[in-house]
């Protein structure tokens, strides 16, 4: 009658076993056919909905369109959120039919299992250990093996980034032989690499930074501003390209696609490049590795006091983004057609930043910044007044001001230096200008140039040369502002004159190169490009740079006769002027960045 | 000595295990298909005004709670030891398992466990700045203390974990001993990576696969709820197979047991070696007597056993030259260094990709530059863990082999110190001192 009993329970407790074990079993292929449902129907990709919206957007006041589109968007989220309640509700269902069938299983083997005496076991205790052994060993050998084919193969490109390299340029500061400088503007616990100094900063408490003075070695190492050392288009660099493709890609190193574009060209400070681009959306500066092409940060100009919430308008041949940047041991400086100036570390971090007044500008802000002596300078002429102004590298703030009497300007500012000290010649219309760099006192000015000008002056010879399309070209001596000599024969109206030797180059808008006796201004001899030059010619190695706009170059060896050493092509567009270092071109187009080389 | 029958399964009961492995394959797909279903739509583009309400984010557990969890814990391991080691009821030590899984693991959904505090102990050591919570020392620390003085009672009835696949175990197979020497070693293993990747601030990796956890929180992903879900499914016949083969957290107890100071035992008085328990534990946890002839150490284990020890050494010095130079690999697995080999080696993806950590970044202020020297130090970070993590591998293999060749003499049945987790199953096979017991009732059968 037990026994009966006992039976009787196991038996309901197998019955329990398999209901449980086919509830659990109905449970898993509904929950499964649900997700294979949901899975073959995504109704984020549904057909019907697609050509609702593409009708929508040719029928855009279609009430009953969007009213139908609304009531399929709320059908497709009633699904989701049913299929998510069938989920929850499925895998409770299904928690609950397998510890039921757990229960029972584990009842019915208690049930059905007594205490009995085991079979023996015949373990052989000394084969079980050599074989442990050997199994130990083994994984012993696998693990060594694993972590050794994995040091030798596992790849790294962090090594790429050569971080040892910009370690060592992060030190610069500290090597022996720079120059030291003792700014004025930082206050004691100030931190160097903080918060953005939207204003300038007092001159209030103990004086503490130091920043390195660039020295004209500085210079001839680093193309640090627009047209290289001092902005006078020469660059002492050597062993520089002479053939490139930019089909075939021959001898190009490297090429890095930059999103925000820009018409300004890139400085060089070391080992990194810098340069911006502007959009109404976003003003950005960039830093590449000028080894690799690697991005190595970008950070964008927001959050500055008194910067326009809309960008002013400018056409697209200038854009908010054509004045070039400057750079020197402290960090690299920026300015927008916005009007806002900002600083960055070499590493990225935001320095100061200040919006200088939207500048009234009718195709965009576009001189470039140029620095000398922990100063940066802005030629700052606008339809609602011109000004030229010095900014201290260290937070921004205005070392002098020097209001100036002329319309507004394109051309960018270059420094020379005049009986041991240095000058910054401005040209604008009417005004070919000289000031001290020291307090913005103007040391002369001539009047000698008119129309919309866009080409920056050049030095060289001992003169100061100035040029401009519809209007004329002059050679001015830098003592006393007296005018040397005027020719009108070929004018430049974007690219900038530059002097080598003797000679005076100018490129023009109608793709002649030509060249004048710097001296006198006699025309010497002219050179037909295939395309427009708004990009200004370098010299290197002694002979000629130049790209049109159709991205052709013209290596040319100057003198008497123009002697044509190769006219590669990059096959992109360029407005920009190339910048040199270590042997290397760099030249920026609409959407690139290259690195050109011997390879 | 009396003979026991065994009763014969039935063709139900077979039916019924057929039935099992249907249900297991099936389970194999749900869990990862219901996973599968989850956060798949986009919100909604609201164009009528609707303000989206703010986002809830639940407030931390009350520092009130967080004790009384710590006293849940103690008074679990306390009643569980006492259970063990004094009253020596199998059924008790049952029933506090199931109440500690329910607390534990479905109602504290498994968090926190001092299974998961290992890298917490380790960050706080070795991380900058990670300042270690006094309750995720006392949930690390206090098993630890039980284990010292009474064996592993965490594992037996405290640990969610093991309790609920301890209570799936239903026809449990013995596993050859070689096989699970071998795969003990995993364990240790695992720990040291978990410990590497908690110190170098990479990850929880014991948390991140813990396969149970889903299951607890009713939600998992697809991959853990596969692993949960075998884990279980294999717990049916080879008894919990995470904490034999896996868990980091049971290696530090199996050390700790060896050296505690009171440990259950089969039997309550003398072992009269009557063989019943032979195969009452699941977990192979049972030394049985040897033939010391048999197992007497030779000339050649001598000499073994003087070759790994000589070993261990150099064992120690390859480990930590070999793991320390797969730093490069290793420290892959750390956000940063992830996405700075990406970064480095496609620029391009900046702004190509639109990978969730790409574009987090781009919308961060840290520079590429800043991103490459962060994942240039974690690396080093590796290198150095790598020449610890590298040691302490060499050191286990060593150790493990110099093991195999040492013998000790054993004349009765024994619980393993270190693999038994103090469940209590034995003493339920265990005739001694039970005048109840079917074996007394056979014996005197036999002798009337």
């Amino acid at each position: 009658m037990l026994m009966d009993k006992s039976d009787n329970i196991l038996n309901r407790a197998r019955f329990i076993a398999v209901i449980s074990g086919v509830f659990t079993a109905l449970v898993s292929i509904l929950l499964i056919f649900n997700y294979v449902q949901i899975s073959l129907y995504d109704p984020l990709d549904s057909q019907v909905m697609k050509q609702m919206v593409a009708r929508l957007s040719s029928e855009p006041g279609n009430e009953e369109l969007i009213r139908e589109i609304r009531q399929m968007d709320l059908l497709a989220r009633r699904a989701y959120f049913n299929s998510l309640w069938q989920l929850r509700t499925g895998a409770a269902l299904l928690l609950a039919g397998a510890i039921t069938l757990i229960v029972s299983l584990r009842f019915i083997h208690r049930q059905d299992t007594h205490i009995e005496k085991p079979e023996g076991n015949n373990i052989n205790e000394k084969q079980v250990r050599i074989r442990s052994q050997k199994w130990i060993a083994a994984t012993g050998m696998i693990i060594i093996l694993l972590a050794v084919l994995s040091a030798l193969f596992s790849s790294n490109h962090l090594r790429q980034f050569d971080t040892e390299r910009l370690a060592d340029t992060a030190s610069v500061d500290e090597e022996d032989g720079i120059e030291k400088l003792q700014i004025s503007s930082r206050v004691a616990g100030d931190d160097p690499v903080g918060e953005p100094a939207d204003e300038p900063e007092e001159e209030t408490g103990e004086v503490v930074e130091t920043i390195s003075r660039i020295t004209m070695a500085d210079l001839n190492e680093n193309h640090n501003s627009l047209r290289g050392p001092l902005g006078h288009g020469i660059t002492p660099h050597s062993n520089l390209p002479l053939n490139w493709d930019g089909e075939t890609g021959e001898n190009i190193l490297w090429k890095t696609e930059i999103e925000v574009h820009g018409y300004n060209s890139p400085v060089i400070w070391e080992d990194r490049m810098f340069f911006s681009g502007a959009n109404d959306q976003r003003r950005v500066v960039y830093c590449l590795d000028r080894h690799s092409g690697v991005l190595l940060w970008e950070r964008e100009a927001t959050d500055i006091t008194g910067s326009p919430s809309v960008p002013p308008e400018t056409t697209d041949d200038t854009g908010l983004a054509a004045p070039s940047l400057t750079t020197d041991p402290y960090g690299v400086y920026a300015i927008f057609g916005t009007g806002d100036i900002i600083a960055f570390s070499h590493h990225g971090e935001r320095l100061w930043a200040r919006n200088l007044g939207v500048p009234e500008n009718h195709y965009g802000h576009s001189s470039s910044l140029i620095t000398w002596d922990g100063k940066v300078f802005v030629q700052y002429d606008t339809a609602a007044g011109s000004r030229l102004l010095a900014l201290d590298v260290a937070d921004g703030s205005t070392v002098w001001e020097t209001p100036r009497d002329n319309d507004i300007s394109w051309a960018s500012p270059i420094l020379i230096e005049q009986d041991g000290s240095m000058r910054l010649i401005v040209l604008s219309n009417p005004n070919l200008d000289a000031y001290d760099i020291d307090n913005g006192e103007q040391l002369w000015s001539v009047d000698c140039m008119s129309g919309e000008v866009g080409p920056s002056p050049a030095y060289g010879g001992g003169l100061v040369y100035a040029a401009n399309e519809y209007a004329t070209m002059v050679a001015v001596d830098p003592s006393d502002g007296s005018i040397v000599w005027e020719d009108r024969y070929y004018l430049p109206e974007v690219s900038s004159p530059v002097y080598h030797d003797g000679y005076l180059y100018i490129a023009t808008t109608y793709a002649v190169l030509a060249c004048f006796d710097a001296q006198t201004g006699d025309f010497i001899w002219e050179f037909d490009g295939e395309d427009r030059f708004y990009s200004s010619p370098v010299i290197a190695e002694g002979r000629i740079y130049a790209f049109d706009t159709s991205g052709r170059a013209y290596i040319i060896e100057p003198g008497d006769e123009p002697v044509l050493v190769s006219s590669p092509d990059l096959g992109d567009p360029i407005y920009s002027t190339p910048v040199f270092a270590d042997g290397k071109l760099y030249i920026r187009s609409n959407t690139h960045v290259y690195c050109i080389g011997d390879n | 000595m009396p003979e026991i029958i065994k009763t014969a399964g039935d063709s139900i009961r077979k039916n019924i295990f057929l039935l099992t492995g249907i249900l297991l394959l099936l389970l194999f797909i749900v869990p990862g298909s219901a996973s599968a279903q989850q956060q798949r739509f986009p919100m909604p583009e609201f164009q009528t005004g609707y303000e989206l309400p703010d986002t809830d984010r639940p407030e931390p557990r009350a520092p009130g709670m967080e004790i009384f969890d710590l006293a849940v814990l103690v008074l679990v391991l306390a009643f569980t030891t006492w259970l063990v080691l004094k009253r020596r009821s199998r059924k008790l030590v049952f029933w506090t398992s199931v109440f500690a899984l329910l607390y534990f693991g479905f109602y504290r959904n498994g968090c926190i466990c001092p299974i998961g505090g290992v890298q917490n102990v380790s960050l706080a050591l070795f991380g900058d700045g990670y300042i270690l919570s006094l309750t995720v020392l006392a949930f690390f620390v206090i098993p630890l203390f039980v284990t010292l003085f009474a064996g592993r009672i965490f594992c037996a009835s405290a640990c969610p974990l093991g309790v609920i696949q301890d209570l799936v175990i239903i026809k449990p197979v013995k596993l050859p001993q070689w096989l699970q020497r071998t795969l003990g070693l995993i364990p240790f293993i695992f720990l040291g990576f978990a410990v590497l990747y908690a110190a170098t601030g990479t990850t929880f990796i014991i948390c991140r696969y813990d396969p149970f956890v889903g299951i607890f929180r009713m939600g998992a992903s697809f991959s853990m709820a596969i692993l949960g879900v075998s884990f279980l499914a294999a717990g049916i016949f080879v008894a919990r197979p995470y904490c034999r083969f896996l868990c980091p957290y049971g290696a530090i107890l199996r050390v700790f047991s060896i050296f505690s100071s009171r440990h259950m035992s089969i039997t309550p008085e003398e072992c009269i070696n009557c063989k019943l328990c032979e195969d009452s534990c699941p977990f192979d946890a049972i030394d049985y007597p040897n033939d010391e002839k048999k197992n007497r150490a030779t000339k050649a284990d001598y000499r073994r056993f003087v070759f790994y020890s000589a070993a261990i050494p150099v064992l120690i010095i390859a480990g930590a030259l070999a793991v320390s130079g797969s730093y490069k690999l290793l420290s892959k697995v750390h956000p940063d260094v992830y996405l700075a080999n990406l970064l480095v080696e496609d620029p391009g993806m900046m702004y190509e990709s639109d990978m969730t950590e790409i574009e987090t970044f781009m919308a961060s202020d840290r520079t590429l530059e800043m991103l490459v020297a962060d994942a240039t130090e974690v690396q080093s970070r590796f290198r150095r863990g790598g020449y610890y993590l590298g040691g302490f591998l060499g050191l286990l293999i060593g150790l493990s082999l110099t093991q195999q060749v040492t013998f000790r003499k054993r004349t009765i049945y024994e619980v393993n110190r270190g693999s038994c987790y103090s469940c209590g199953r034995c003493m339920e096979y265990c005739p001694v001192g039970k005048p109840d017991h079917p074996y007394h009732k056979e014996d005197n059968n036999n002798h009337s």
